[in-house]
């Protein structure tokens, strides 16, 4: 699958943190090499140590949890010898093999999603004073190009003060060095609160974060691994990140009118995350995206044990049919027939069109400003 | 994705069919892994009936499903990360399985902690674990004490053993910081003492194990050669009127210990000089010298089964051979009558003090004789009712001493003492009978075969425990499991050749393994989970330290006596 060949390769070239952004630098992923390129964009996933980060980053983007940081704590070694980091380094690796989950991601973003986008993971404001002091020292090239900032919230968390105020320094950073940045803040682990309680801790949350990120604006999501709120928060943050969304469902709508569906899903490709939709009939179960995209994200790591990957599928019965297939570059798409009698050539030769000109969409747009695009 | 090809070796595990057929009683349900299983309970207010027939479920709960399912995926089995916390996923009274086509179906299984076993069926499981062949050793054990000393002790012993099992119970309910549900007593050790506590837990349940092997290879030997004895001299109608001390009535009872120095034991004294067919016999059927290896045929074999569950099918031999024992013993009292006289400290001709210095020999036996503690968590997790785990262990315990003394009384109580001395009581009752004896020829031969078909079991768990733990591998190879097999089979034999007081080691395996299992851990583990919660009090303290120098002073004694 090309999307691996180019994760090997950017795994080749990630030799450490960039300490001067190159220009120019061809990407070495999929698609086109453009000459402006600026370097890849980041976002930033950032939160206490403990919060929830991996997890989520791993129900998200259907990785395997890697528990053993160990090997973290070796291939950083290799990694930041370069960079002449004293050894204390080796008493940071053991300590954190007894047990404790620290996430240590440097360049470790195989994870890349709307396009080229990559996903960094920090700990911030954990208990070690070795990763505090590389965060400080580490910060301008950790904020520099920046497009999404998350921060997670640990809603059970003791030490609110200290939270907020590691918050507030990660603004600093992103005002200083990237401030055009969206940032979105998730008060995690909602579960764990009581059902009556949940809306009035989430709601004086929003507000003292929205009153903390001025002049920055915030958008505020409660989560938890548990229940749809997960997935629905990644959803909204992806959907803010396209820009020419209304455009895109416009485009989408007229597809599925013209094919008949009874409903077109729009997933972005590494995590199935449902971009856009349109359905022309009421549809019963609400958390049908979810499902949809945990039953896919299943079955890619049932492929990738066959060291095989996905591709399409085509689901049917006497009721229905269901094609899921890759659209563009960053997307696939989900379409589901409902009128049996309609033969699967022909949806797919729709489909196959449609998708020349959603590709021409995305084309349209100049590269600074669309992110589809990279 | 590219990190996946360092950890998809962690994906290639084995995983359970999540796919079912229409049909309950298809599901393979594994009630071990219940907790892993969570995804399947769903609460009986999300079983969404769409019509009479098929009942679906809401589409909150499958999406529940799904996501737990999925979550499932991203980590390693052991991995306690993404498993459903028990305020996510309720725990129903009842399991319904879920069909991704989105129907449910009620199973009559159940959900973890909750077993099927009625109190009673929990108490008769217990007692009939803990009925073993040291049930054949109390009445000498109450002969070696005395009488009125052999049942104090008894008691005593059964209301000792019964608070430290008590303590094991309730040893996992004091570690709140790890999940606990799957653990034994071993697991509990490893976690309050490290590896030693492993190892040391290991060691001390091989004693035990080894030491049974070792005293059923000498039962079985006995028991075969009386069998063969009385099989041969009923075809050849031998009277087989030994120079053994006997009484002299349709009741015999013999004193196989009081004979002449110069007449070898368990031999037949009399061969008829002519008679070179019976010489041949005695020469090849040997208690002490033939017969034991003639077992290693038998058994050797038997050993080396992979699994041993056709085995455990014979499970009721051992209570019906108690029961047996528990009507011989009656008969035989009814007609033998009541011989007691109480002397209190110093022995008669015939009969023995009432208070005797050697009772540590009895309390050795006694604590194998009540020795449950390292499986008694595993017993007492399919009682249906959890909180009468307490209760019924004591009435099981109350039961096991009952029989214990019934016996033990009974045999000492109706020895026929005038001809006989009471100190010819043996260390394996049955032997006080002569092999002419038909109800006690049947009693050998429920025993014969419950032993064969028990052995086979203790060499599987010996074999899992200790391979398991050194190479990691239930059944590495053939070769492994043979050597070990002969190392066990070659103790047995050994004893038997050199040593057959089944008495001597019972009591000394039974201290040994008593020590750890049932004096120092269960005491010492408390004393530390009190300590880490601050609520160590002197008494307490005091207690149960005074209880592990008994479990040593048991130990220590049992050399010089």
């Amino acid at each position: 699958m090309e999307e691996s060949d180019s994760e090997k390769k950017m795994e080749k070239e990630n030799l450490g943190p960039r300490m001067d952004p190159p220009i120019g630098e061809p990407e070495g992923s999929l698609g086109w090499v453009l000459p402006n390129t600026a370097m890849k964009k980041k976002v930033l996933l950032m939160g206490k140590s403990g919060s929830g980060k991996t997890s989520m980053r791993s129900i998200i983007f259907a990785n395997y949890i890697a528990r053993d940081t160990r090997r973290l704590g070796a291939t950083i070694l290799d990694r930041l010898h370069s960079l002449q980091i004293n050894s204390s380094l080796s008493t940071y690796s053991l300590v954190d093999s007894v047990g404790n989950t620290k996430t240590f991601d440097v360049e470790h973003s195989h994870v890349r999603f709307l396009g080229n986008l990559v996903l960094n993971l920090w700990d911030c404001g954990g208990q070690d004073t070795f990763m505090e002091n590389y965060f400080t020292s580490q910060r301008d090239n950790i904020f520099r190009n920046v497009e999404v900032l998350i921060y997670v919230f640990d809603v059970e968390s003791r030490e609110l003060e200290k939270d907020m105020h590691y918050y507030q320094s990660c603004l600093e950073a992103i005002l200083q060095n990237s401030p055009d940045a969206k940032i979105f803040c998730l008060v995690h682990k909602m579960d764990l609160v009581q059902e009556d309680q949940r809306d009035l801790i989430f709601k004086e949350r929003e507000e003292d974060l929205r009153r903390l990120s001025r002049p920055l604006e915030c958008s505020c999501f409660r989560t938890s691994i548990w229940d749809e709120t997960l997935y629905k928060a990644w959803s909204s943050i992806v959907y803010q990140l396209i820009p020419n969304v209304q455009q895109l469902e416009m485009n989408l709508r007229n597809f599925a009118e013209i094919i008949e569906a009874d409903e077109v899903l729009l997933f972005e490709r590494a995590t199935f995350l449902v971009i856009s939709h349109y359905q022309c009939k009421e549809q019963r179960d609400a958390h049908r995206f979810e499902k949809i995209s945990n039953i896919i994200k299943q079955f890619k790591l049932s492929c990738s044990k066959l060291a095989a990957s996905f591709q399409s599928m085509e689901v049917r019965n006497s009721n229905f049919a269901a094609f899921i297939d890759i659209f563009t570059s960053n997307t696939y798409v989900m379409v589901v027939m409902s009128d049996p009698s309609i033969p699967s050539a022909a949806t797919l030769i729709n489909i196959r069109n449609a998708r020349k000109h959603f590709e021409k969409l995305e084309r349209v747009d100049g590269p600074k400003q669309c992110l589809l695009m990279r | 994705m590219a990190n996946m090809d360092g950890d998809s070796r962690h994906l290639l595990i084995p995983e359970v069919n999540h796919e079912i057929n229409p049909g309950p009683m298809n599901i393979q349900f594994d009630s071990s892994d219940l907790r892993s299983k969570r995804p399947f309970h769903i609460e009986p207010t999300n079983i969404v009936s769409v019509n009479d027939v098929i009942q679906r479920v809401s589409d909150h709960a499958s999406a529940l499903n799904k996501r737990i399912h999925y979550y499932s995926r991203l980590t390693a089995p052991a991995d306690k990360a993404l498993i459903a916390p028990d305020h996510v996923v309720p725990a129903p009274e009842e399991c319904y399985v879920y069909s991704p086509l989105g129907s449910a179906y009620k199973l009559q299984s159940y959900t973890e902690g909750y077993g099927k076993n009625t109190s009673l069926v929990t108490i008769f499981m217990i007692w009939n674990t803990m009925m073993g062949t040291s049930i054949l050793s109390i009445p000498w054990g109450i002969k070696q004490a005395g009488f009125t000393t052999g049942i104090c002790v008894i008691m005593l012993m059964g209301l000792l053993t019964l608070y430290c099992c008590y303590r094991v119970v309730k040893s996992r309910a004091m570690i709140s910081s790890v999940d606990t549900t799957t653990w034994e007593y071993p697991d509990v050790c490893r976690y309050y003492f490290g590896s030693f506590g492993q190892w040391s837990s290991l060691l001390f349940s091989l004693v035990s194990l080894i030491g049974a092997m070792i005293v059923y290879w000498v039962l079985m030997s006995n028991f075969l050669f009386n069998t063969g004895k009385f099989i041969f001299n009923f075809i050849h109608h031998i009277n087989d009127t030994d120079a053994i001390l006997s009484t002299n009535d349709s009741n015999p009872v013999i004193c196989p210990s009081a004979r002449n120095s110069d007449h070898p034991d368990n031999d037949s004294m009399i061969f008829y000089a002519n008679d070179t067919e019976i010489h041949q016999f005695e020469k090849w059927w040997n208690k002490s010298k033939t017969v034991p290896f003639y077992l290693i045929g038998l058994l050797l074999p038997l050993l080396n089964f992979k699994s041993p569950s056709f085995f455990s099918k014979f499970n009721i031999l051992g209570t019906v051979s108690v029961l047996y024992l528990i009507f011989l013993v009656t008969l035989k009292a009814i007609r033998l009558g009541f011989h007691l006289e109480f002397h209190w400290f110093m022995p008669t001709e015939f009969f023995v003090a009432e208070i005797r210095f050697q009772f540590p020999q009895l309390t050795g036996v006694l604590t194998l004789a009540f020795f449950i503690h390292n499986c008694i968590i595993t017993l007492l997790k399919n009682n249906k009712n959890q909180e009468n785990n307490v209760r019924d262990l004591s009435i099981a315990y109350m039961l096991v001493t009952l029989t214990y003394l019934y016996i033990g009384i009974l045999v000492f109580a109706s020895f026929p003492s005038p001809p006989l001395s009471k100190d010819c009581i043996e260390q394996n009752f049955l032997d006080n009978f002569p092999s002419s004896d038909i109800l006690s020829f049947i009693a050998r031969i429920f025993l014969l075969f419950q032993m064969m078909t028990v052995y086979p079991l203790l060499g599987y768990l010996a074999r899992v425990q200790l391979l398991g733990h050194i190479f990691g591998d239930v059944y590495p190879s053939i070769f492994h499991v043979l050597i070990l097999n002969l190392v066990i089979v070659g103790a047995g034999v050994i004893m038997s050749c050199f040593y057959p007081n089944i008495g001597g080691i019972i009591r000394y395996s039974g201290a040994a393994c008593g020590l750890a299992f049932v004096f120092i851990y269960p005491s010492l583990i408390y004393i530390i989970s009190l300590y880490q919660e601050e609520r160590l009090t002197w008494p307490k303290l005091i207690f149960h330290v005074f209880i592990i120098i008994l479990g040593l002073a048991n130990l220590i004694i049992q050399f010089f006596m």
